[in-house]
């Protein structure tokens, strides 16, 4: 039994309204910060996220999962700005240059985002550069890039080419996924790793940060 | 006795009533006047502002239905699909139904390993060639993404090989302005002119919009280029149930049809009367694997409500898809998805059915697969055209015989003689041979018996070659000159 336990019901039921009137309620007593955050809402979604890798959950209810946390993290904003508490760590996500879809890339962000990363998403037809100037700016820990085309993945390459130009390809992680995308493509172009699908995509950023 | 003659019903499936249409394009216009849409092209959205539209915010535009109401009007209620020989082989008008393979798919199964594997150009001249041979595929479309062609030449280059391997029509993907316009240099090639291409037609160019809602510059290019040549064209967009759409499959239609008309209305306002295959892709996304199906039964059910949206207010043809399947070998599952979507569409009368042989949800295509389907498209016919009643049929004289002629038998009868081959669906690769029979053959399953089926038709079906100079100016284009 975990102390936050009706946060950890509400979370996994999505239940918003519940979940943030007991955040505050836990915060309001003092329970620390990174505590809160890892059992009560991480440990959860991790959970969620197994439950949806297990074909138990479904999507609309883990996105439902992922945003009751999302909404009890922004009370915990505070003690973000403070310090006080740590992100799983950065991701920069975007669609590649040329390629308009976009269902599986936000899927991808959600879900990382549910899991703790701090996400920022450069949206769709992502030039390389684009992508090069944003992780000057914000230094991720990752950079994530789908493609749904044949056509439009030599721009994956191209943006790792445009990493090393601009010296920081060994400051970050690339992964890379989408339909065409396969492990021996991620392998030949020299990115970190591949994802099958948004579940994956957890693992693999986790993984390759050295988090459990 | 001689009966009067009796008009044969063939089985026809409904799925909305006048309401639903009504409700559906009510809400498909309330969204075009309310909600508004991204324009991105410049030129079609002065278009659009010109013909009464308003435009907020740089490049949103809100659109008054009766624009919508009267590209209805001007498009064609019908319109045909020549062979590369001139034959008006694909008349697109209500109730007639054809079928063929899809687009770009990354993946093939290997006819000889029954591996996955990349796909290449000669995928694509196997695919087109295997149409060829086959009486129930009546278009080509390219089934691969070659990865050994250039990339930026990719969708010229697959044509190219189409052109090459099949006179049957073809439906295209084009990525912008330029391939299309090499594209279209070959069909006027094959044609022997650009004006003898208009008269008969042969390609029909395969865009889509982006659900929700927007629409890219390039894709607008393209169907302006369609319209200005009257090359006929489909605009679908993605609107799949829960990922580019509602996950209500009404809302869905009605974003979809929205989406559509929206592409209509340019079209239209370009060229008036130019062709234009209505209807949207409405599939779910699958909230287990977040794929989108291409096995599922929502599909087959929204685009019959299309049809049923055809033949109460559009009158438009319509674009459809049929005997795909989200199974990742061409086993039990992908033959009960296939036939699925092919007994539906036929039913419901949709008009050009593609997609015809995609396993993994369109991520692999089976040459093997396209062959069961040409069977399944003959079996689906033999039910679709229902039991004509007439003297012959009802057969009141071979009863008699038989009745009163000790000892004999319907299958000595003359009239079984006579008319066995029009009554029965006579099967090629489902197999009804008796036990032992089967053993001795190899006891060979379905899928096996395509793959021989698919063999035999690629070593032995003779395509009609292209003239020598045609050829020459294909590889030409094909290089950039
Ligand atoms: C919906 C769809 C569209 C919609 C997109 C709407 C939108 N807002 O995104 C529309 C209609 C606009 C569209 C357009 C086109 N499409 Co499209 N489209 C599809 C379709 C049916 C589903 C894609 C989808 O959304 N799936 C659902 C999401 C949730 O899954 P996903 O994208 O695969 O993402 C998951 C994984 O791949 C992975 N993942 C994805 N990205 C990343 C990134 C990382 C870092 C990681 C780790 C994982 C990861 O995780 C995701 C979640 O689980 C597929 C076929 C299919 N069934 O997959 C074709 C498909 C992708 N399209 C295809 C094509 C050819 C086109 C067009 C060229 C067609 C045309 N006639 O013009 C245009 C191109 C437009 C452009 N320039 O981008 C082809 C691609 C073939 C190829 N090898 O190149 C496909 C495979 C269909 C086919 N067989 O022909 N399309």
């Amino acid at each position: 039994m975990n102390d936050f336990q009706v946060v950890v019901d509400a979370v996994h039921k999505g239940d918003i309204k519940t979940a943030v009137a007991e955040t505050q309620k836990a915060l309001d007593k003092g329970a620390d910060v990174q505590e809160f955050l890892d059992k009560a809402l991480i440990a959860t979604m991790d959970d969620v996220g197994e439950n949806f890798s297990k074909g138990i959950t479904f999507v609309p209810q883990m996105l439902r999962s992922a945003k009751t946390m999302q909404e009890c993290m922004k009370l915990l904003a505070s003690s973000f700005q403070e310090g006080a508490v740590k992100s799983k760590g950065k991701v920069l996500i975007g669609t590649v240059k040329g390629d308009l879809h976009d269902i599986g890339k936000n899927l991808v962000a959600m879900m990382l985002e549910g899991a703790g990363f701090i996400i920022t998403d450069l949206g769709v037809d992502v030039h390389p550069d684009k992508f090069v100037h944003k992780a000057q700016e914000i230094e991720p820990d990752i950079i994530a890039m789908s493609a749904l085309l044949s056509t439009t993945m030599p721009s994956m390459p191209l943006t790792i080419e445009a990493l090393e130009k601009a010296g920081i390809r060994d400051k970050v992680k690339v992964i890379i996924g989408g339909a065409p995308v396969t492990g021996k493509y991620a392998k030949e172009i020299k990115a970190d790793s591949y994802g099958s699908d948004a579940g994956a995509s957890v693992n693999l950023a986790k993984s390759l940060l050295g988090l459990s | 006795m001689r009966l009067t003659e009796i008009p044969t019903f063939q089985p026809r499936l409904k799925v909305f009533n006048r309401d639903q249409v009504l409700a559906v394009h009510g809400a498909a216009l309330e969204i075009l006047e309310k909600t508004g849409f991204k324009m991105e092209h410049p030129g079609a959205l002065q278009m659009l502002a010109d013909a009464g539209c308003t435009v907020v915010n740089d490049d949103w535009v809100k659109m008054p239905g009766y624009l919508a109401e009267q590209a209805l009007q001007t498009a064609p209620k019908a319109f045909a699909l020549y062979d590369q020989q001139g034959n008006k082989t694909m008349p697109l008008v209500n109730g007639n139904s054809f079928y063929g393979p899809g687009s770009d798919t990354t993946f093939t199964i290997d006819l000889e390993t029954g591996q996955r594997r990349r796909t290449v150009l000669q995928d694509t001249a196997n695919f087109a060639k295997l149409v060829d041979g086959l009486e129930n595929m009546s278009f080509a479309m390219s089934m691969s993404n070659p990865e050994d062609v250039p990339i930026e030449n990719i969708y010229v280059y697959a044509f190219a090989e189409i052109v090459k391997n099949t006179n049957k029509p073809i439906v295209f993907i084009a990525d912008s302005g330029k391939d299309i316009a090499k594209i279209y240099e070959i069909a006027c090639f094959v044609a022997g002119g650009e004006e003898e291409f208009q008269q008969k037609p042969f390609i029909l160019n395969y865009s889509e919009a982006i659900s929700p809602l927007r629409f890219p510059e390039n894709v607008l290019d393209r169907l302006i280029f369609c319209a200005q040549k009257r090359i006929p064209l489909c605009f679908p967009s993605g609107s799949n149930a829960g990922g580019g759409a509602p996950v209500t499959l009404a809302g869905a239609m009605a974003l979809g049809i929205a989406e559509n008309l929206v592409g209509l209305v340019v079209h239209q306002l370009t060229n008036k009367g130019a062709p234009f295959l209505f209807g949207p892709n409405v599939s779910i996304l699958d909230m287990k694997s977040t794929v989108v199906s291409y096995g599922c039964p929502e599909w087959s059910l929204t685009q019959a409500a299309l049809a049923d949206m055809r033949d109460e207010l559009y009158g438009l043809p319509i674009w459809a898809f049929a005997g795909a399947s989200d199974a990742k070998i061409m086993d039990a599952q992908a033959g009960a998805e296939s036939m699925f979507s092919i007994i539906t569409s036929m039913l419901s009368r949709c008009n050009l059915i593609h997609d015809s042989g995609y396993l993994e949800y369109g991520g692999i295509s089976s040459l093997e697969m396209l062959t069961m389907n040409n069977e399944l498209v003959a079996m689906s016919r033999s039910f679709t055209n229902g039991i004509p009643i007439n003297s012959e049929t009802l057969a009141l004289e071979a009863i008699e015989r038989v009745a009163s002629v000790p000892g004999s038998m319907f299958l000595t009868d003359d009239h079984t003689f006579e008319n066995f081959m029009q009554a029965q669906f006579l099967p090629k690769l489902l197999d009804r041979t008796r036990y032992d029979g089967w053993a001795e053959s190899g006891s060979t399953d379905l899928y096996k018996r395509c793959n021989m089926e698919t063999k035999r038709i690629l070593a032995e079906h003779q395509v009609d070659p292209k003239l020598d100079d045609v050829l020459m100016a294909i590889d030409k284009v094909c290089k950039g000159r």
